[in-house]
C-alpha cells in the first residue's frame, strides 16, 4: 500500500492509519482493530511508513511523527 | 562451465510439506510489498495461478472473492500469485471490475522472477515452464503448511472443498478431532482411535458417542 501519491498527498488508505493512530502509540493490532484494516495490510503499511519516516516505532507500538502530522494537516 | 553454474545445476530444493514451516518470502503485491510474516495470527491461502486474463483463472478468482468474506470470519486471508506483472495484475483486476461487476479484495503477487513459486514448488515443468499451476497452501495461524492442493492448468478449483477443508482444520484444533469424508459443518466428528485396550473398553461405554467398534467413534460437537 503505497502511503503518498505521486502528487505528494497521502491516499486514502494512508490516512485511514493515520487517523486510527492519532496522537496514540498503538501496537498493529490496535490499529487494525481501529482503522477496521486486516492485520497483514497493517504491519505491511507500518513497515513502508516507517522506511518513508511518517510512523515511529518503540517497543512494539506504532506513532505519528511530526513528518506524518504536517502532511496530514495539509490534506 | 562456471562454479556458479554447476552450483545452480545441482541445488535441490526442498519443497514445504505438510506440517513444515511455511517459506518465508518478500514479494510485491497488488496492495503493496508483503511479507509472509505479515500473516501471522491469520490463517492463510495462498494460491497460484497460470495467468491473468484467462477464462479458468478468471473463473476462479471470481469464485476466490465470492468466498473471501465467509473465509475472513474464519481469520483466514487470501494471497494470490501468478508470474505476470504487477501492472498486469491491475489490469486484469480493473477488467473483473469493469466486466463482471466483481471486486477482487485480497493482494495478489507479481513473482516474475518465480521466487516464491520455486520455493512452494507451483510450477510443473512438465505441464508448463512459464506459468504456475493452481496449487493451493493452506498456511495457518503459526505459519505451519497443513494442507496443499495441486490442480492442473485446464481444471478450475472447488471453492466449497477449500472452505470445507479450512473449516475441518480449524475443527480439529479447536476440539481434538478428526473430520470423516464429505464432511461438513454441523456434521458428527470423529474421535481419535484409542490407543490401549483399557481406553478402548471405556470407549465402548461412553454412552455420550455413538461407536460402531472401538476405532470408529462419532459425536455432535
Amino acid at each position: 500500500m503505497a502511503c503518498v501519491n505521486e502528487k505528494g498527498q497521502l491516499t486514502e488508505s494512508a490516512k485511514k492509519l493515520f487517523r486510527a493512530i492519532g496522537n496514540q502509540s498503538l501496537t498493529p493490532a490496535e490499529i487494525s482493530k481501529s482503522a477496521g484494516i486486516p492485520l497483514f495490510k497493517v504491519r505491511s503499511s507500518l513497515r513502508e511508513m516507517t522506511e518513508a519516516e511518517y510512523i515511529a516505532e518503540e517497543s512494539g507500538q506504532y506513532r505519528l511523527t511530526s513528518k506524518a502530522i504536517e502532511l496530514l494537516e495539509k490534506q | 562451465m562456471s562454479q556458479m553454474e554447476v552450483s545452480q545445476q545441482t541445488e535441490v530444493r526442498s519443497l514445504p510439506r505438510i506440517g513444515s514451516k511455511a517459506p518465508q518470502f518478500e514479494a510485491d503485491t497488488t496492495q503493496g510489498r508483503i511479507r509472509l510474516s505479515d500473516y501471522e495470527g491469520s490463517w492463510l491461502i495462498l494460491f497460484s495461478h497460470p495467468a491473468d486474463f484467462t477464462p479458468v483463472c478468471t473463473s476462479e478468482f471470481i469464485a476466490f472473492q465470492e468466498i473471501y468474506p465467509e473465509l475472513r470470519k474464519l481469520n483466514t486471508e487470501l494471497l494470490g500469485l501468478s508470474v505476470d506483472s504487477l501492472s498486469s495484475h491491475v489490469a486484469w483486476i480493473r477488467n473483473v471490475k469493469e466486466k463482471f461487476s466483481v471486486q477482487l479484495e485480497f493482494p495478489i503477487i507479481a513473482d516474475l522472477n518465480k521466487e516464491v513459486a520455486q520455493k512452494y514448488g507451483m510450477i510443473m515443468p512438465e505441464e508448463s515452464s512459464t506459468e504456475t499451476s493452481r496449487a493451493v497452501f493452506v498456511i495457518d495461524d503459526k505459519q505451519v503448511v497443513r494442507a496443499i492442493i495441486y490442480y492442473p492448468l485446464s481444471t478450475g478449483r472447488n471453492m466449497q472443498e477449500i472452505l470445507r477443508l479450512v473449516k475441518a482444520l480449524q475443527t480439529t484444533d479447536k476440539h481434538g478431532v478428526a473430520t470423516p469424508a464429505n464432511w461438513k459443518e454441523g456434521d458428527e466428528v470423529l474421535i481419535p482411535p484409542a490407543k490401549s485396550d483399557e481406553l478402548a473398553e471405556e470407549r465402548m461405554n461412553d454412552k455420550s458417542l455413538n461407536c460402531i467398534d472401538w476405532y470408529y467413534c462419532t459425536k455432535k460437537l
